[in-house]
C-alpha cells in the first residue's frame, strides 16, 4: 500500500527511497536497475522492495473526509434550493 | 602411551580447506580437536590460538564495515554474528498512544510503520544514561516504571490543509497542492524529559537517522497526533531493536590452478569467475625455469588466481571439460570474511566490539554457574 519502511528480510531502511526512486525513473529517464543500483540497494532482497512495489495509497487517498464533505453539502444546497 | 607426533605444515593447511567439488561439498566440519587423529595434541591452547588468529579491515565506513576473522572456530564466529543481529540493545520506540488518526493507514499499521524507523543520538546518553525499562505488573500503576532515564517521548503532530498559494486547476502535485500531503520521519518533534535534556543536546538530540522515511500521506482535513515512548529493546524481542541490517560471513575462498592453463583456455577460464579473480598474464622465461609444466610455452597467456576474496565460489569453471583436473576449489574454514551493516544508531565496528563485549560477559556468567555446580 505503502513503501515499506525496511526490507522484509534483512532489516535495511527502504522508506525514504521510493520518491527518490520515482523522481530517478520519471523525471531522469534511468533504467530500473540503474537507479536501484543508485540508492545503494545492492541486495536482492531490498531490490525487490522497491522494484515490485506498487503505491495503492493514491487510490486510497482520492476517498477524503474533504471531499465527502463538500459533495454532502452540495448535495444539501440542491435539496434546500427548491424548499427556499 | 604413543609419542606424540605433529602433522606437517602441508597436511595442517589441507585440513583447513573446505573441498567443493562439481556438486559435492567435503570436509565440511572441523577436526582440530582432542583425539581425532591419533598421536596428535589438538587440545586448545591460549598461546596457540593468539598466534594464529589476526584480524584484516578491508572497508570501514561509519555504517559499513568489512573485515576478516581468521584463525578462529566457526563455533564463536557464529555466536558474534548472532549477538550483532539480536542481543545488542538499541533504542525504538515502542509505545504510540494515538490521539486521532483520520489518514488511511491504520492505527496499527501506523504504530508498526513507526517502531521500525531507526534512530540516532548521543552515544553517552544511549549506552551509559539510558536504562532498560520494566513493565509494570497487572493492577500497577501504568506509569509507575516510566522515568526519564528508561523512556524517551516523542511526539508527531501533523494535519494536511490546503495550500492557497497553489492552483488546483493547473498544479497536480500534492507536495505542492497541500501542506502536509507526505509525513516523514522529520515531522517527529523529540520533547527531553528530566535529565534527558542533558545528554541529548543540540546535535546530540534523539532524531530519525533517514529523515525522508515517509510515514503516511493525507489529503486535506485528515490529521495525525499521537505521542510516543522509545524504549531499549534487543532484536530477539522484535526485529526493530536490531542494531544491523545485516551482519554476515562468509569463508574466504581458495582456488589453486594445478596444471597450467594456457592461451585461449585462459581467457574463458577467466570469464568463469567475477571480474578481478582471475588474471591473464604471460609465461615468462622464469615460469619456466621454475615449472615443468611451462617449458615451451614462453610467451603464452597464462591463467593466474589474483583475488580469491571476491569470488563468489560459483562453481563455473568446473562445468567445462577443458580445465577438468587443472583447478581445485575451496574455501578455508577458519577465514571468516565479515559484513556488518548498521541500521545508524551505532557504528559498525563499535558493533562488532561490542558484540566481543557482550559473548564475554555470558562466558562469564556461565563460568559463575559452573563453579557452583560443581561446589
Amino acid at each position: 500500500m505503502i513503501i515499506p519502511v525496511r526490507c522484509f528480510s534483512c532489516g535495511k531502511v527502504t522508506g525514504d527511497l521510493w520518491e527518490r526512486y520515482l523522481r530517478m525513473i520519471e523525471d531522469e529517464g534511468m533504467q530500473e536497475g540503474d537507479a536501484m543500483d543508485r540508492l545503494g540497494l545492492k541486495r536482492y532482497c531490498c531490490r525487490r522492495m522497491v522494484m515490485t512495489h506498487v503505491d495503492l495509497i493514491e487510490k486510497l487517498l482520492k476517498y477524503t473526509p474533504d471531499g465527502r464533505n463538500e459533495k454532502k453539502i452540495e448535495i444539501q444546497q440542491r435539496k434546500d434550493g427548491p424548499q427556499a | 602411551m604413543a609419542p606424540i607426533t605433529k602433522p606437517s605444515e602441508a597436511e595442517l593447511e589441507r585440513r583447513k580447506i573446505v573441498g567443493i567439488n562439481k556438486e559435492t561439498v567435503t570436509d565440511v566440519t572441523s577436526t582440530d580437536f582432542p583425539g581425532h587423529y591419533p598421536g596428535e595434541d589438538n587440545s586448545w591452547d591460549i598461546n596457540t590460538f593468539a598466534n594464529g588468529f589476526h584480524v584484516l579491515f578491508h572497508q570501514n565506513e561509519q555504517f559499513e564495515a568489512s573485515f576478516s576473522l581468521v584463525g578462529i572456530d566457526a563455533s564463536l564466529a557464529n555466536a558474534f554474528r548472532r549477538i550483532l543481529i539480536s542481543e545488542i540493545p538499541t533504542l525504538a520506540i515502542e509505545t504510540v498512544y494515538i490521539e486521532n488518526n483520520t489518514s488511511v493507514i491504520q492505527d496499527e499499521v501506523l504504530a508498526h510503520r513507526l517502531g521500525l524507523i531507526p534512530f540516532k543520538g548521543g552515544k553517552e546518553g544511549l549506552l551509559d544514561f539510558l536504562k532498560w525499562y520494566r513493565k509494570p505488573g497487572p493492577g500497577e500503576d501504568p506509569y509507575s516504571t516510566t522515568f526519564d532515564f528508561n523512556t524517551v517521548s516523542l511526539d508527531l503532530n501533523v494535519e494536511c490543509t490546503r495550500n492557497p498559494a497553489a492552483d488546483p486547476e493547473t498544479e497536480s502535485d500534492p507536495a505542492k497542492l497541500y501542506h502536509h500531503a507526505n509525513v516523514y520521519a522529520k515531522d517527529i518533534v523529540f520533547t527531553p524529559a528530566g535529565r534527558q535534556s542533558q545528554y541529548f543536546e543540540g546535535e546530540n538530540a534523539i532524531a530519525p537517522v533517514n529523515p525522508d522515511i515517509l510515514i503516511a500521506k493525507l489529503r486535506p482535513g485528515q490529521e495525525i497526533r499521537l505521542s510516543m515512548h522509545m524504549h531499549k529493546g534487543v532484536g530477539s524481542d522484535h526485529a526493530k531493536f536490531s542494531p544491523v541490517a545485516t551482519a554476515s560471513y562468509r569463508l574466504m575462498p581458495v582456488i589453486t590452478i594445478t596444471k597450467p592453463i594456457l592461451g585461449q583456455d585462459a581467457e574463458k577460464f577467466a570469464r568463469c569467475f567475477p571480474q578481478g579473480v582471475i588474471a591473464v598474464e604471460t609465461v615468462t622465461r622464469e615460469d619456466a625455469a621454475r615449472d615443468s609444466a611451462y617449458e615451451g610455452h614462453v610467451g603464452e597467456k597464462k591463467a593466474v588466481v589474483k583475488d580469491p576474496m571476491r569470488d563468489t565460489v560459483s562453481r563455473e569453471c568446473l562445468r567445462h571439460k577443458e580445465f577438468e583436473g587443472k583447478v581445485k576449489l575451496g574455501r578455508r574454514r577458519d577465514h571468516f570474511i565479515f559484513a556488518i551493516e548498521s541500521t545508524g544508531q551505532w557504528d559498525s565496528d563499535e558493533l562488532f566490539l561490542e558484540s566481543v563485549k557482550t559473548l564475554k560477559l555470558k562466558c562469564k556468567r556461565l563460568e559463575k554457574q559452573v563453579v557452583n555446580m560443581v561446589r
